[in-house]
């Protein structure tokens, strides 16, 4: 390649790379390098304390329980939600005429509503006394709940939204995915003897396997970010019970200006975050085909 | 009367997908309803689905008490801006990495990908912290500098790139358009598709961003839907519900009357989101 060619390159990856070291990679290392310091409304000028911070926040109890909680909420949220996009999206895929796409807007169309609007609709609908989950609920023998107002079932309010609220994208990934799986397998498949079950267990699912491990990871990733549904419909109460990573990030940041220990708590995640993507990907990751 | 096997499988079909979709739909439909009615109508011990008499005074009244006309535009221009410097941003880089050979290629790319996974979640305190510095807080242009960038759209936009023969780029090369006239006469008219397909992913994407606007601004003028919804919950303190739910049937519409009317563009948009990855 010649001179001019090489510097032509480089000159196009700048744009992007620029925004990205300035607002993702110094972030990280900036954090990284913050969370060394005492810094907050007893300290205004930075103090280095070493890793004083992470023992701070590994000695806090509500630490503990935030962590229980978004864990709580991601091994809900993810397997439900998952499970549902997936058994949906297969019925879906059956042969019907023009009332596909009625069904696939009335499944999908949460995705588009901003999640603010949608914790919003939702307290309504929790409402003790006037929402009408309540109402129907008591149909089929539930007892009249506090759901947001208590502690033992905020966090299950919240964690019903969310399902509500994000399934419909993972039901269209799986439905992608189902659509390139060739007719011709099937009727092999047919041929030989095979129906039902076992054309799911060894056509439909691995040939799924990309899709599942794409939706897996957004899943992941959105289970840790959950913030916009706590901080409308909660706060992150009643007793803590709804507390999650980013809004406990979101509480050390802008509620009591401890910078230091935000930024203790913003590491923290970060590393958290790519552990559980590394994994995902070295423990599944390896047995999905891809077809290229 | 006696079912074959295989219309009692459609039955059940239909009477599966039927019933989850009421239950999804059922949600929004309340919100509609609620915003329609009358403050009295709302307590009902029984719910009311229809509202009759409907009352669109709700609508105005929210109008009169919350500039939601400017938060409209501010999110107009605040998702317009993200997108334009995306396209740029992206297109430029999954150029080099889905055409070019050049040193560092693997590593620059794995950046891009670990971006993806790097949420402003993650990193918006240094953000706020790096913003503030340059004095740029409480400003339009604040809601946009984090997404720039984008390794997801790159990586998207490369995969499509790849797909283009190499004997195209050696034709239109030798007829004097190489470079970035190759890119911009040839690889983008040919990948239309993903770039919509992304467009429309980061359109919704921002439009309903909610964690990074509410940190950066702190004033009417620059806020946007979501983070003025978000206030007018607070200043309303869950008093009035057919007020509450007008303003959240506006913040959702603009988004759900483009859904649908373009639902094949979106659904197409959704599903090719997932299969590149």
């Amino acid at each position: 390649m010649r001179r001019t060619d090489r510097l032509a390159t480089y000159s196009y990856l700048f744009p992007g790379l620029f925004f990205m070291g300035i607002f993702t990679f110094i972030p990280v290392f900036m954090s990284a390098y913050l969370s060394l310091f005492k810094w907050n409304v007893n300290n205004p000028e930075p103090n280095f304390t070493w890793f004083s911070n992470y023992i701070e926040v590994f000695k806090a109890p509500l630490f503990w329980l935030v962590l229980r909680n978004n864990l709580i909420y991601a091994f809900t949220t993810i397997p439900i939600s998952m499970s549902l996009a997936l058994f949906l999206a297969i019925l879906i895929n059956q042969k019907m005429g023009s009332i596909r796409s009625f069904y696939r807007a009335s499944l999908f169309y949460p995705t588009m509503i901003p999640m603010v609007a949608a914790a919003m609709l939702w307290v309504w609908i929790f409402n003790p006394g006037l929402g009408i989950f309540n109402y129907y609920l008591g149909f089929l023998g539930f007892p009249r709940l506090e759901w947001l107002y208590d502690m033992r079932y905020a966090l299950i309010a919240i964690i019903i939204m969310s399902i509500w609220k994000n399934f419909g994208y993972y039901m269209l990934i799986f439905l992608a995915g189902l659509q390139g799986i060739p007719n011709h397998y099937y009727e092999a498949a047919a041929i030989e003897g095979a129906t039902g079950w076992k054309q799911f267990r060894y056509i439909t699912f691995p040939m799924l396997a990309p899709a599942t491990l794409f939706v897996f990871v957004v899943a992941i990733i959105s289970s840790f970010q959950v913030f916009d549904q706590v901080f409308v419909m909660t706060q992150g109460g009643p007793g803590d019970r709804t507390n999650v990573l980013v809004f406990y990030i979101y509480q050390h940041a802008f509620r009591f200006w401890d910078l230091g220990m935000g930024s203790t708590l913003t590491t923290l995640f970060i590393l958290g975050l790519l552990i559980a993507i590394w994994l995902v990907f070295r423990v599944i990751g390896r047995r999905v085909y891809y077809e290229v | 009367m006696k079912f074959s096997r295989k219309s009692r499988d459609r039955l059940g079909l239909h009477l599966i997908l039927g019933l989850v979709s009421l239950v999804t739909v059922a949600p929004y439909f309340w919100i509609l309803s609620t915003s329609l009615k009358y403050r009295t109508e709302v307590f009902t011990q029984i719910p009311k689905w229809i509202p009759w008499p409907i009352n669109i005074q709700n609508y105005l009244e929210v109008f009169q008490m919350a500039p939601f006309h400017l938060y409209l535009i501010n999110t107009i221009i605040v998702v317009a801006g993200i997108l334009a410097i995306q396209l740029v941003t992206i297109t430029l880089a999954a150029y080099v990495f889905g055409r070019r050979n050049f040193w560092g290629r693997e590593f620059f790319f794995f950046l891009f990908l670990i971006q993806m996974m790097i949420p402003i979640h993650a990193t918006f305190l240094p953000n706020f912290l790096t913003l503030k510095r340059f004095d740029l807080l409480n400003t339009r242009i604040a809601m946009m500098l984090p997404f720039f960038a984008s390794g997801y759209g790159t990586f998207l936009l490369r995969q499509a790139f790849r797909q283009i023969p190499r004997a195209l780029e050696d034709a239109a090369v030798i007829d004097g358009c190489g470079g970035l006239r190759f890119l911009w006469h040839v690889l983008v008219p040919l990948a239309k598709p993903t770039l919509i397909a992304f467009s429309i992913i980061s359109i919704v994407s921002h439009w309903n961003d909610y964690l990074w606007p509410l940190i950066v601004t702190d004033t009417p003028e620059v806020r946007t839907l979501t983070i003025g919804l978000g206030m007018f919950v607070q200043q309303e303190s869950g008093a009035d519900w057919t007020l509450l739910m007008a303003a959240t049937a506006f913040v959702t519409a603009p988004m759900l009357i483009f859904f649908l009317v373009f639902q094949k563009k979106f659904v197409e948009s959704f599903m090719l989101s997932g299969m590149k990855g």
